[in-house]
């Protein structure tokens, strides 16, 4: 590529040699084309389990929310157990779900909790491992053994009684008409499935999974539970004037020189002065080299004057547009042609795309964009079609990116290719989302996933990790 | 490598085995780094939401044009906002009520508490200019009535009137009040109260997102071993301790 081929030019660069900027960004220019992929909204239950419960003791009603025990319990191992039809979904701060007891029956041997795919369907929750559950008789909390431990109130007839699991917390925490009864930690992994027991004569409860209000106000509980979060968060100090010097090391990177200039001015003048500490002064020389050529460039290039670009880029960096089957001269040739479609000039498109785009047909890595590019030319009405994100800001902005990622890369202090691609705030993201990305998949990708998008986008602040 | 760091190494990594602690290399990390994904528009829209907030309203204005961003708030009202904020870390808090109450009379109305730090804060300003006629007279008619009203703001009251017992002020035990610090605290309540009433967030989301860096940080160490960035200001990633 183009920095090989010159590495006789820029020796120092030896760090670099072997990569090219503009390649990074030819994947970008072409992943702008998709949306980002939202996560798929998981199955939740919706009803119980006919199938897998222990049929004999107990009576589904047709619906398949409510049961009834119509034997005589004898022992242990005639429970009336049944799961819901589906897990809790996991991909959420909170799940949870009611019942409601209808009739507590001879003994009110009624349970409620979480059991997981191979639980024995004769036995209470929480009396066999991978279970947990709050039984009705004595109010106590069973996890994984046969006895229980002191937790909450008994419940019986007319009682509302819920069950969930807050993934953010790793706990399981249940309620008892509409108040949180207590919680416990989740220990268990894999899959768990709501599930409810009934173990005397005559015992009925009906299952609410959320088709109903229920009595418990999960959304406000939800709510406190990520202001705690919130709350532990904005207690943690950051350096003084830690942002400011973030924003500001950000608009030197992408050349965004009067914006800079504007915003020091600023600083200059604010209650009191805003100083960056002298220890960044080395890696600023860095990101202010060349700052008013890319600054120039951007501009040219955000206005659609890719000619103009063209010519001050063989001026005052000529090895970048040395090699015309470069990644950077690639994307500029594809933006030229992008606004000859914009003004409607097709007819010198063509002729542009013949002379410039064609040789890039069939090579690998360009392939897309180019087949993309030229499908511009099939519509009427191009800025609708599937193609029509080239036509958008963005496509202008990642071209003038990969300019001035390539003037950073001729900057002979620069240490790594790292430093040309990714700002230091860009740098701090991408850390803050694999953190939360790794510990979300070392916890079985339970939890609500962190969408820096949707924080952005957003009136509320910073939630879910 | 010298014997001394191989067992040093070595005792680490036991050690990262002993706690279950999963080891993620640097080169692992940075496979991870590189396979999130960042959108441009987001991180321009990151910078023009600090850019508002705090009031860098040329700044906004020109990075909309350098680099597309659409500001979340109409810049106009930024250059009223940072007018009052200005006024405050001045002094000038007369001028700063009739700006506010130009701005939205409602923003005062409805809070009581930030209408008492300002005319606290005036009165402040009044002592600090030796007035202590006029301070008197302001205090006795437009605050003791809102101190009887309420205990906290009667507290804060007396607490500033007792500025005009000491003639050392700068050695007093309430000389805090006559700090410009007091100024800023009273200037950046009536930002956030303003941007409120704009039903724009108060605060900028890029702190927001360095503390939850911070914290994920420390989330994850629980769990694994793997490189950190400790310095936000350089954003160097370090070598995991084992």
């Amino acid at each position: 590529m183009s920095i090989n081929s010159n590495n006789s030019n820029n020796s120092n660069n030896n760090n670099i040699k072997n990569q090219d900027p503009g390649l990074y960004f030819l994947e970008l220019a072409r992943a702008s084309s998709s949306t980002g992929v939202e996560e798929e909204e998981e199955e939740a239950p919706t009803e119980l389990n006919t199938i897998n419960s222990s049929g004999g003791f107990l009576v589904v009603s047709p619906d398949k929310l409510s049961v009834k025990y119509t034997s005589v319990n004898l022992h242990g191992h005639d429970v009336g157990v049944v799961q819901a039809n589906k897990p809790a979904p996991v991909k959420r701060l909170v799940y949870y779900f009611e019942i409601y007891v209808k009739d507590a029956g001879a003994k009110g041997q009624i349970g409620i909790g979480f059991t997981n795919e191979t639980f024995k369907m004769r036995r209470q929750p929480g009396w066999e491992a991978n279970s947990c559950g709050y039984h009705g008789d004595d109010g106590l909390l069973y996890h994984g053994a046969g006895k229980g431990e002191a937790f909450g109130p008994t419940f019986t007839s007319n009682d509302t009684v819920g069950g969930g699991i807050n993934y953010a917390s790793e706990e399981f925490f249940f309620t008892k008409n509409g108040a949180v009864v207590g919680a416990v930690h989740k220990d268990i992994k894999g899959p768990l499935f709501p599930t409810i027991a009934v173990h005397s004569q005559n015992e009925e409860v009906l299952v609410n999974f959320g088709q109903k209000k229920f009595a418990f106000d999960v959304k406000e509980y939800e709510a406190q539970e990520r202001m705690k979060q919130q709350m532990t968060i904005e207690k943690i100090s950051l350096p003084p004037n830690a942002s400011y010097g973030l924003v500001r090391s950000y608009l030197l990177h992408y050349g965004y020189e009067d914006t800079l200039n504007s915003f020091e001015l600023a600083g200059k003048s604010t209650v009191p002065p805003i100083f960056i500490a002298q220890e960044n002064g080395f890696d600023e020389q860095d990101i202010v080299y060349a700052l008013n050529q890319r600054k120039t460039l951007r501009q040219l290039i955000r206005n659609g004057e890719i000619d103009a670009a063209f010519d001050k880029l063989r001026n005052w960096h000529p090895w970048i547009v040395q090699d015309d089957k470069s990644s950077t001269c690639f994307l500029l040739h594809c933006q030229k042609f992008i606004e000859l479609v914009r003004v409607g000039a097709l007819e010198e498109a063509v002729k542009y795309g013949r002379m410039e785009l064609a040789k890039f047909f069939g090579l690998a890595g360009f392939e897309y964009l180019v087949q993309d590019c030229v499908a511009l030319l099939a519509y009427e009405k191009p800025q609708e079609s599937s193609v029509g994100y080239l036509l958008e800001d963005s496509q202008r902005e990642i071209v003038a990116d990969t300019v001035n990622a390539m003037i950073l890369s001729t900057n002979p202090n620069v240490k790594d290719l790292h430093c040309c691609l990714h700002s230091y705030l860009e740098r701090l993201l991408r850390q803050l989302i694999a953190c939360c990305l790794e510990r979300r998949s070392m916890n079985g990708d339970q939890g609500e996933a962190f969408h820096l998008h949707r924080v952005l986008n957003s009136g509320t602040h910073a939630t879910g990790c | 490598m010298s014997l001394f760091w191989i067992v040093i190494r070595q005792l680490a990594e036991i050690e990262a085995m002993a706690t279950s602690k999963k080891v993620i290399t640097r080169e692992e990390w940075e496979k991870k780094l590189n396979d999130v994904k960042i959108r441009k528009e987001d991180m321009n829209k990151l910078v023009m939401n600090f850019l508002v907030t705090e009031g860098y309203v040329e700044a906004a204005e020109k990075f909309r044009m350098e680099s597309g961003t659409e500001p979340d708030i109409d810049l106009a009202t930024i250059t009223d906002r940072m007018a009052v904020k200005k006024a405050v870390q001045c002094g000038n808090v007369e001028d700063a009520i009739e700006k506010v109450n130009d701005l939205n009379p409602e923003i005062l109305d409805t809070n009581p508490q930030l209408f008492f730090h300002l005319q606290q804060q005036r009165l402040i300003e009044l002592i600090r200019n030796g007035k202590v006629e006029e301070a008197l007279e302001f205090a006795q008619e437009e605050l003791a009535p809102r101190g009887e009203e309420n205990q906290t703001f009667l507290e804060e009251l007396e607490r500033t009137v007792a500025l005009l017992a000491f003639e050392d002020v700068s050695n007093c035990p309430v000389g805090d009040l006559l700090d410009i610090s007091q100024r800023l605290k009273t200037a950046s309540e009536v930002n956030a109260a303003i941007l409120t009433s704009q039903s724009h967030e108060k605060d900028p989301k890029l702190p927001s997102l360095l503390k939850m860096l911070i914290w994920a940080q420390n989330q994850l160490d629980e769990k694994a071993a793997y490189p950190r960035i400790n310095n936000l200001s350089t954003a160097a990633l370090e070598d995991p301790a084992v």
